[in-house]
């Protein structure tokens, strides 16, 4: 049996705290090497924390830093893969992951996608990377590294298993939110990585190790829940929620070319296809060619139908053909028809909401224009 | 795949102890357990072991004494009941059902000298001149909430330990608070909970039923309760603001949802009028580097714990 065992340190890191996390990575390296691992992942930025905001220089370190070079001493006989903010010669920021094995540093990967959105700044303070490279590892099978964020963008995966990875791995500090009850697992985050890590296991028919940090940093606390899905999507290892600790899981490479042999996705995926209409559909977005699927009349974006009629999806209209013909009719009221469009769906939408609404008896009859308006504490 | 929504528990009446809108339902032992570690992280980062609580005897002080005693032990809790004259007295009994259930150490501390010492009592003028004998309700209840904050902030130091916030979102978000008083504190377990959510949280955590089904009040004045005030429901305001923040639903489908179009405009204006109360105040910009806009630190980091 091709069988490799996987180490998942899934720990708080101290933010800003440099040397404690390298001790701390030390001691997390020799007890998973005494687990006899093949190969210990770390969260992104286990090194340094999260939430660095204006410390991100302060904790960032070059690819040459003997702190790195001893962390990859520690890797003889295993891999490793840590994560860290990396200052480029030319002093850029990267959030970066490296793959250390026999006391090398093997690959780095800078995280390509930074979310710079809701509770998210990263691109305030750090570059996006721009390579994507399956790379060899000690596995024996080619390894892709991705971090957080990066699997939030379809290609990546893709990319990886294409080029050459069988084994995806993903390092991630995903904080924890929406805490709704009807969540499968009571955190909608954790419902949503979930769902893409077992998606991505199936589609690249590889294994995904997914190492999700946790901890608390200002205002947020990071969930955790590592896990390990095979290429037919079974889960292998589930981490706990929110418990720091070492887990460990054996992984069976042999299923990678049974899932493969089985369901030859891969094998069937077309490339060539992607280049062509990617390559159009990039010229189309800048505006250098013009828009060959749009209807006539049709905004600029999006392929959106000139008309909308009951029970017509937005952006379909049946023959494209036929119906180009007869559109142009239509291009002074388009604009018109749209915003009728949408008002039909907003109404759908608020149905659909009310549907679920809880009626509350007691506050139904309240008659809030009667009443005073309130004085209210520090009334402005 | 999706859970079924939990029940909501019911009083010795056989109704149910609160109104709880579907969508405001949350998983309470993953709030439970994403509050311990806050609050433990949020000591530790500051080198403090202890917490410092003020008790009204409502259910958002109720229930964080409850989650600060779960996530740190009792022993490492004090609670400070801080009873105005014109308090109900009944506030001050469920204090202390709380106190004793949770057996953490607690103290009174009677703030109607203060108040008092400032407008002026039984037609004697306080520090503010004869005509704060005059001073009004909202004027008194504003002052008291920031001698609370002063007692509790001095008990800080005595009692060596951080201030806990207990404002909930609901009371955040359309303002009803007191600017550096009842919103003042060193960090705040229960501040992104609707008091519909506070509600379901108390009663996971076992905060004494009387406590969770009593009107809320800010007891700044006799009689006073929120609701009253504020002319509508909790649950009712929960769910407008939790579709218009939460879920940014805009006006016009609000208003299709089926909330009443006055009702969604008053929302929209407290809210609107209260952004100040939920921000740090604007610091003129003059040098190469300002706090809050281009010095940007983790409120805690390596040095930042007292020791």
């Amino acid at each position: 049996m091709q069988s490799r065992r996987i180490a998942l340190a899934q720990l708080a890191p101290a933010l800003g705290a440099l040397e404690e996390n390298l001790a701390r990575h030390h001691e997390l390296l020799t007890e998973a090497r005494d687990h006899g691992a093949d190969l210990v992942v770390f969260p992104e930025l286990g090194l340094t924390g999260y939430q660095l905001q204006d410390l991100s220089g302060d904790v960032a370190i070059r690819l040459d830093d003997p702190r790195l070079a001893a962390l990859a001493a520690d890797t003889t006989g295993c891999s490793a893969i840590v994560s860290f903010v990396e200052e480029s010669a030319d002093h850029r920021l990267f959030i970066a992951g490296a793959l250390l094995e026999d006391g090398e540093v093997r690959h780095v990967h800078r995280k390509l996608f930074l979310p710079t959105y809701g509770l998210f700044d990263e691109r305030r303070f750090f570059a996006a990377g721009d390579l994507l490279r399956a790379v060899p590892s000690r596995l024996g099978v080619g390894l892709g590294l991705a971090i957080c964020e990066d699997f939030w963008h379809l290609p990546v995966a893709e990319l990886l298993a294409l080029d050459g990875a069988q084994v995806l791995v993903n390092i991630a500090a995903s904080p924890g939110r929406d805490l709704g009850a009807t969540n499968e697992v009571g955190l909608g985050t954790a419902t949503s990585w979930r769902t893409l890590m077992r998606a991505y296991a199936q589609l690249t028919t590889s294994f995904v190790i997914f190492v999700n940090r946790v901890g608390v940093e200002e205002s947020i606390t990071f969930w955790g829940g590592s896990e390990v899905i095979g290429p037919a999507g079974d889960t292998l290892l589930s981490a706990p929620f929110f418990d720091e600790g070492l887990f460990v899981c054996d992984i069976n490479l042999e299923d990678i070319r049974r899932e493969r042999l089985a369901l030859p996705l891969l094998r069937d995926e077309r490339p060539e296809l992607q280049v062509r209409e990617l390559e159009r559909i990039i010229t189309e977005r800048a505006g250098i060619a013009q828009d060959a699927s749009s209807e006539p009349g049709g905004a600029e974006g999006p392929e959106v139908a000139p008309e909308l009629g009951p029970g017509r999806p937005a952006g379909f209209t049946g023959s494209a053909i036929g119906h180009r013909n007869t559109a142009s009719a239509h291009v002074d009221a388009a604009s018109a028809h749209r915003a009728t469009a949408t008002a039909h769906r907003t109404t759908a939408s608020a149905h659909r909401d009310n549907a679920s609404r809880h009626v509350d008896a007691a506050s139904a009859h309240l008659d809030t224009a009667s009443r005073a308006e309130a004085a209210g504490p520090d009334a402005p | 795949m999706t859970r079924a929504l939990p029940a909501v528990p019911l009083g010795e009446d056989g109704q149910p102890l609160f109104v709880l809108p579907d969508e405001l339902a949350i998983d309470t032992d993953v709030a439970r357990r994403v509050i311990a570690d806050f609050i433990r992280s949020q000591l530790r980062q500051a080198g403090f072991e202890r917490v410092v609580l003020g008790l009204s005897g409502g259910i958002d002080s109720g229930l964080v004494a409850h989650l600060v005693a779960d996530a740190i032990g009792p022993e490492r809790l004090h609670c400070v009941l801080m009873p105005h004259r014109t308090s109900s007295p009944a506030s001050r009994a469920d204090a202390e059902t709380v106190v004793a259930g949770l057996g953490c150490s607690s103290e009174i501390v009677e703030i109607s000298p203060m108040v008092d010492g400032f407008f002026g009592f039984d037609a004697r003028p306080g520090a503010a001149g004869p005509e704060g004998l005059e001073a009004t309700p909202l004027r008194r209840g504003n002052f008291g909430a920031r001698m609370r904050m002063s007692v509790l902030y001095d008990r800080s130091v005595t009692w060596g330990g951080l201030v806990v916030g207990t404002g909930n979102k609901t009371e955040s978000l359309i303002g009803y608070t007191t600017l550096y008083g009842d919103s003042a504190s060193a960090f705040n377990p229960i501040g992104d909970l609707y008091k519909s959510q506070v509600r379901q949280l108390a009663a996971a955590m076992g905060v004494p039923d009387g406590v969770i089904t009593k009107a809320p009040s800010a007891d700044l004045w006799p009689g006073q309760t929120d609701e009253e005030e504020a002319g509508f429901s909790y649950p009712e305001l929960d769910r407008l603001l939790y579709w218009r923040i939460d879920r940014r639903r805009n006006v016009d489908e609000l208003a299709a949802m089926g909330f009443e179009i006055a009702f969604i405009a008053r929302v929209e204006r407290l809210v609107a009028a209260s952004e100040f109360k939920r921000q740090m105040p604007p610091v003129a910009k003059l040098g190469p580097r300002t706090a809050g806009v281009d010095y940007l630190y983790p409120r805690r980091r390596p040095g930042s714990a007292r020791t």
